[in-house]
């Protein structure tokens, strides 16, 4: 059934033979000379074209964010009740994306999936990129960004008192923090081999010594590599109950309020669940283009998408279950209010068109991937990928929003409308994402390089036996 | 000055250049034999140097445990300590704030904060343990004097032996040979 397959580059050669994970036969040089390649060429006409399209995006973030500067939050379309709308809802969206990469690149290499060997590189830049758009909107929030260190940051200041650390929100601080600390460290050590490789293979003195910066006299050292494979290693150990528990922390300054909507123990798991849906869906919307353009497609084959494409229907699935439960909840427990909240206000309020587009793009959209066609053709994962992303915006929305604008008291309702100034931040950290995101293609390798190396050394000397499986500590 | 050092440094530099024997191995194979068979020999000084790391490195090498995890243990631990005791200074014991009526010194409460910066120190001590470990970085060592040593972040497997003080490179750089490297050169530091 593989075979029929439409598109041709995706068709497996023999049905019967499990598709591999680096295609045509390589050696370490041509490994790294195909990897490296996008690096040493100039950028194309492509590449400058969507940069263009990216900076004046961003250049719309700078004119937003100076007006919220010079006017205020006033300028936000933010109201009593609906305190929280776009601001906190691209935050939780932003940071959900971030988490596919270290799911990608700590979960999965604990859980020795191979591979993630071509992908985790190229999502771990996401994280930090994705990180740092959703840094802005509660420091923006704030109003008055430059007084934000003291109003969350504990430090003795003449005011004498401390941050309240009762509040999800200080947890957040550090979560969140803590999370961009960790993936920056993680990313740069996974670079570090790669950026030597780099250096190494410079044509010009310039870009060598520029490289050799940053490789920081790397030297492919037994000794290092002994220490490196166990800093590694441990990292990613660490990263795992990490990104678990920013997910939850951020689902926990909903989770701890009472208002309907918010108030559930189940948003923990289901935030999680929701996170990697959506950060798998962002790696699939750049990644396809990406190997393209790149010439990734040797690495980053078939079986790589079809296996993220699965990822996102089991994720998917939990984000449904955890809808019908608190859809369930809400009709068992017998509260009024709940039961307002989720098959009134939601279903049928002045925003059931936001909810509607959920249930669409979350649970329907995913279901695609249960046949083997919606699992290989590109086009189609990658229009899937797209609704997903725009699904999970909508989620955010109708937690935030929805359940704010109508809460207990019919006297306190209030529509909600975003105004120019919200819907410029929102595209223009999509901007910022994407100007970073296209710096990162054309400066860094796309792929781990030294781990499909690494990969490649394997799965040749797979024949030798249990010895590579063995390595708990080793590196892919 | 010694006799290694080709440029000489004003009064008593005390620059001693340092000698290496660098060879490349054609496998991954040959190279953790080779390095084996050199350790073998008495040298210990030894490294090796190749584009990712090899399974049975560290044998060859004879290295000993790693530290990182113990870094690691430590840096988790100290997190954790200083979570805790500065939630506890501040929220419980210098400025005490009723909230909701919950006691002062909460536990439950603490917990995220203490798991963050556990994470937090754990993973620096991981990061900056690891280069301070190995000394990087450091632009400047006298390997990367070695002819077509670039190919060591390639696709090239090679193995150095620093020589003692004294020793002669030409009697290391016959044993390197016998042990299968491919090729093998001398390197002498050079005063920066």
């Amino acid at each position: 059934m593989a075979a029929s397959s439409s598109n041709a580059a995706l068709a497996p050669r023999d049905p019967l033979d499990p598709r591999p994970l680096i295609e045509g036969v390589h050696t370490d040089r041509t490994i790294n000379d195909s990897l490296l390649e996008h690096v040493w060429r100039g950028a194309g006409r492509g590449w400058w074209a969507c940069f263009g399209v990216a900076l004046s995006m961003l250049g719309l973030l700078v004119i937003a964010i100076s007006w919220t500067l010079y006017k205020g939050i006033g300028s936000w379309g933010n109201n009593i009740p609906v305190g929280w709308a776009f601001g906190i809802i691209n935050f939780v969206w932003w940071i959900g994306i971030g988490h596919a990469g270290t799911l990608i690149s700590a979960i999965l290499l604990l859980l020795q999936q191979k591979w993630r060997t071509s992908i985790n590189r190229f999502a771990e830049a996401m994280t930090l990129f994705a990180v740092i758009c959703a840094l802005l909107f509660p420091l923006l929030h704030t109003g008055r960004p430059w007084f934000a260190a003291y109003w969350l940051m504990p430090y003795p200041s003449v005011q004498g008192i401390w941050p309240q650390f009762k509040s999800p929100l200080t947890w957040d601080v550090f979560a969140v923090s803590t999370y961009f600390t960790i993936s920056l460290l993680f990313w740069y050590l996974g670079l570090v081999p790669d950026l030597a490789a780099l250096r190494d293979s410079s044509k010009s003195k310039a870009k060598r010594i520029a490289y050799g910066i940053f490789a920081l006299g790397w030297r492919g050292s037994g000794r290092h590599w002994a220490e490196y494979k166990w800093a590694y290693v441990l990292l990613a150990g660490l990263s795992t109950p990490l990104v678990l528990s920013v997910h939850t922390i951020v689902s926990f300054d909903f989770a701890t309020s009472v208002l309907p909507g918010w108030h559930t123990t189940i948003f923990p798991p289901y935030f999680v669940a929701g996170a990697v849906f959506s950060g798998f869906a962002m790696v699939l919307t750049w990644m396809i283009p990406a190997r393209q353009a790149l010439g990734l497609k040797h690495v980053v084959t078939a079986k790589h998408l079809e296996l993220m494409c699965k990822v996102m229907l089991a994720t998917g699935m939990m984000v449904t279950y955890g809808y019908v439960m608190e859809h369930f909840v809400a009709w068992y427990s017998g509260d009024p209010y709940e039961y307002a909240q989720f098959f009134l206000t939601r279903q049928r309020g002045p925003m059931a068109g936001i909810y509607w587009l959920m249930i669409f793009c979350n649970c329907v959209v995913p279901q695609i991937f249960w046949t083997k066609k919606g699992r290989t053709s590109l086009p189609v994962m990658w229009g899937a990928a797209i609704l997903i992303n725009v699904g999970m915006w909508c989620e955010r929305f109708n937690i935030v929003v929805t359940s704010l604008h109508r809460d207990f008291l019919p006297s306190k309702w209030e529509n909600y409308a975003p105004t120019w100034v919200d819907i410029s931040l929102f595209i223009g950290t999509i901007g910022l994402f994407s100007t970073l995101f296209l710096l990162f293609l054309k400066f860094v390798p796309a792929v781990a390089v030294t781990e499909v190396k690494e990969l490649r050394h394997e799965l040749e000397h797979d024949s030798h036996g249990p010895a590579i499986a063995a390595a708990g500590g080793t590196h892919a | 000055m010694s006799a290694g050092g080709d440029q000489g440094h004003g009064e008593g530099s005390g620059f001693v250049a340092r000698r290496f024997v660098v060879a490349q191995f054609a496998t991954s194979d040959g190279l953790l034999d080779g390095t084996r068979k050199v350790r073998e020999r008495g040298h210990k000084s030894l490294d090796t140097h190749t584009p990712y790391p090899l399974h049975g490195l560290e044998e060859a090498l004879g290295l000993g445990r790693p530290k990182i995890p113990t870094l690691v243990l430590l840096g988790a631990i100290a997190g954790a300590c200083i979570a805790y005791g500065m939630i506890y200074y501040m929220n419980a014991f210098d400025w005490p704030i009723n909230v909701a009526n919950r006691p002062p010194h909460s536990p439950p409460t603490m917990v995220p904060i203490t798991f963050e910066l556990a994470v937090l120190l754990a993973g620096s001590s991981s990061f900056f343990g690891f280069f301070a470990l190995a000394g990087l970085p450091k632009p400047y060592h006298p390997i990367f004097e070695a002819e077509s040593f670039s190919r060591a972040s390639i696709d090239g497997f090679f193995l150095s032996v620093e020589v003692p003080a004294g020793g002669d490179p030409d009697k290391v750089l016959a044993e390197v040979r016998a042990a299968g490297a491919a090729e093998a050169q001398i390197v002498t530091e050079s005063e920066r």
